[in-house]
């Protein structure tokens, strides 16, 4: 639903706006009211992080005054990345990688790793053959 | 004061027939002996230096470690490159079997005798490898990432791991869960990030080369801003396997050398194919090592015809005015050696700059999702599998970590990776175009590798964006997947002597060839200028 939504308001093009025009790039960092004030409008179908969820999404717990500290941070950093919103990126292909080379897939055949026992030494809590984790509580 | 005259040998071919001069020029005995200090004899390729030495029983391979493992000693209170370092007996007993091979008469390889440091985000079995992060505190891995492996193989010996922002994330090493680093050209900056450790230890000559990783200039920056020389080789050209994975379609392991000679070798010794890393390339490694030339041997114009791109959005508004005159000096000087040198365009080049955030961010949340305190890593101690993984990684990861894990996540998450990552790559295909346009144009292109010099330390902790900005000049070419070689063109303002600054050549696919050749020429040729720290220089820590 949130990207159907930006297909249509990314009709309004920025064809030979600064936001891609490569002549000053400090300006489109410095000058963040105008980025913020604009993609807030493209982004109106964007919920703004929620960084307690994506903490639980992230399996990192965060203290509170992390919550705090962390969470303007984030946002002044989403918002900075929501320029590309502006431009126009219709048929352009999204590319993996660099694309310097083409596939170089090995044979798809087990091997054994020489040092077993130099992994296992590293296991927390090994009980042979098993790496013993606690409990598991099913979340709703 | 510096010169440039050359000794009358060429540099020779490497690794096979090392020509011996039959006599080292003498001034260059100096980096050797901790009792004096590094004179300015300029650009001589360390390695070649020491394999002469060592052939010709000038020096043994104990005397050279010694002189740097001196140097090492007094250096590191002040500038903290180091996380680990091998004991000093060790060194110094690899460097025994390799005088006792040589007095044996039998091969050594032709790294032999060279001190290498290693960052500590690639995996070394018999030291310590912890990604800069309390979460791999205390961790071992138990093998070698390739590129480790083949320069033991080849002879050196590695002297320590060094400093970097955690798991490569940050632009100043000062996001290492342990210590900050100090730029050895003065102690109250930051050496760059994230591999400034490699870079101090060469800055300041603890060690004779380093390795550090690339995902978003972090060999470019730190080489610029430590007066040494940075390569960043071609995306596939060195394997990544035993690189902690920052971000997989960016990393590269890099090169740092106090020449491009040095530097050259280095990488020459760690390219190629790797049946153990599927993005590395099958193509075949040229011999980086044979075009080092003597400039008392090049023709007057060396470099004529040679076509130079100035990047022009990089020498715009916000950078450093110093920083500008440098690289307009850099342009001149390529000029006087026969280029020509034009200003060039790359649409959309500031959007590299969302877009590498966005890409580096999102493939680092999966790329981290491993260190969970299950399997190796630091456990935090709970009751449940959840609780476990989250205190685990929210006791062993620093801020800046957690922040870009998170950031990651919302811009994967559903319904948004439309909007955030696939845009980027997107973003990708424009910027790789660009550079391939105009590098069908330009056999290299030329640009600052920062918008300024070395900043103090702590200036920019508390900005994410004023930090991130700093790498305007280097991540397009992460995207691109192109080489890239900073070496120090000049000075602004700053410190005891100034500061230095470093060009960014930028190449091609796989033509690091070119890079180093007209690099090498660019600094054999370049006059008036020591970029040797005067922490070395004056011997105040003889």
């Amino acid at each position: 639903m949130g990207s159907r939504a930006l297909l249509v308001l990314t009709n309004f093009k920025f064809k030979s706006s600064s936001a891609y025009s490569s002549s000053k790039p400090f300006y489109l960092i410095k000058s963040s009211p105008t980025i913020r004030k604009f993609s807030t409008k493209t982004r109106s179908s964007l919920q703004p992080p929620d960084v307690p969820r994506l903490a639980e999404t992230a399996r990192i717990s965060l203290a509170p005054n992390e919550v705090e500290e962390f969470a303007p941070k984030i946002r002044q950093v989403i918002d900075w990345f929501g320029q590309l919103q502006a431009v126009d990126l219709d048929s352009v292909e999204p590319a993996i990688r660099a694309d310097t080379e083409g596939d170089n897939l090995r044979e798809d055949v087990p091997e054994t790793f020489e040092n077993k026992e130099a992994l296992i030494a590293y296991v927390p809590s090994y009980e042979e053959p098993y790496i013993k984790v606690p409990k598991v509580l099913n979340k709703e | 004061m510096l010169s440039t005259i050359q000794p009358s040998r060429c540099l020779s071919r490497f690794p096979a027939h090392l020509r011996t001069s039959g006599r080292t020029k003498a001034r260059s005995l100096h980096v050797f002996s901790s009792a004096q200090p590094v004179t300015t004899v300029p650009h001589q390729s360390q390695i070649l230096s020491i394999r002469d030495s060592l052939v010709s029983r000038h020096l043994s391979a104990v005397q050279v470690a010694d002189s740097y493992l001196g140097r090492l000693k007094q250096t590191e209170p002040q500038i903290g490159s180091f996380l680990h370092l091998s004991e000093p007996d060790k060194v110094l007993k690899q460097a025994q079997e390799i005088d006792d091979k040589i007095k044996r008469n039998e091969e050594v390889g032709p790294l032999a005798g060279v001190l290498v440091a290693v960052k500590d985000n690639i995996c070394t079995a018999d030291m310590p490898s912890t990604g800069g992060s309390h979460i791999l505190d205390g961790y071992r891995p138990p093998f070698d990432a390739t590129a480790v492996k083949r320069l033991k193989d080849l002879g050196a010996i590695v002297v320590g791991k060094t400093n970097l922002d955690e798991f490569g994330m940050g632009s100043s090493t000062e996001a290492s869960a342990f210590k900050v680093t100090a730029n050895p050209w003065d102690l109250s900056r930051v050496p760059g990030g994230s591999s400034g450790g490699s870079a101090a230890a060469v800055s300041a000559r603890q060690c004779v080369v380093s390795l550090g990783s690339d995902t978003g200039g972090s060999v470019r920056q730190p080489a610029s801003f430590c007066g040494v020389v940075g390569l960043k080789p071609t995306y596939g050209r060195v394997s990544r396997f035993g690189l902690m994975a920052y971000a997989s379609s960016l990393d590269v392991i890099g090169c740092f050398g106090s020449s491009v000679a040095d530097t050259g070798i280095l990488l020459h010794a760690i390219s190629g194919h790797d049946a153990l890393d599927a993005t590395s390339s099958k193509r075949e490694v040229p011999d980086f090592t044979s075009q080092f030339l003597s400039a008392s041997s090049l023709k007057s114009r060396p470099l004529e015809g040679l076509r130079v791109g100035l990047i022009c959005e990089t020498v715009d508004g916000g950078v450093d005015s110093g920083v500008k005159s440098a690289i307009q000096g850099a342009a001149a000087h390529l000029e006087q050696l026969g280029s020509i040198v034009t200003e060039v365009s790359l649409p959309s080049f500031s959007l590299g700059l969302p877009a590498y955030y966005i890409l580096a961010s999102s493939e680092s949340s999966s790329n981290l999702s491993r260190y969970d305190g299950v399997r190796y890593g630091n456990q935090a101690s709970c009751d449940e599998l959840n609780a476990l993984y989250e205190d685990s990684r929210a006791k062993g990861f620093g801020s800046e970590v957690k922040m870009r894990i998170l950031m990651g996540t919302y811009a994967l998450s559903a319904g948004y990776y439309d909007a955030y990552y696939k845009r980027a790559q997107q973003v990708r295909t424009i910027i790789q175009k660009s550079f391939k346009t105009a590098l069908g144009e330009n056999d290299i292109l030329i640009s600052p590798a920062a918008p300024s010099a070395a900043y103090k330390i702590g200036e920019k902790r508390n900005d994410p964006l004023a930090m991130y900005a700093g790498d305007i000049m280097t991540v397009n070419v992460n995207l691109a997947g192109l080489p890239a070689l900073v070496l120090p063109c000049g000075f602004v303002e700053g410190g005891f002597v100034g500061l230095p600054v470093g060009l960014q050549m930028i190449g091609a696919a796989f033509d690091e060839e070119k890079l180093l050749k007209v690099g090498h020429i660019f600094e054999q040729t370049l006059q008036g200028y020591n970029f040797v720290p005067p922490l070395i220089q004056d011997g105040a820590f003889a």
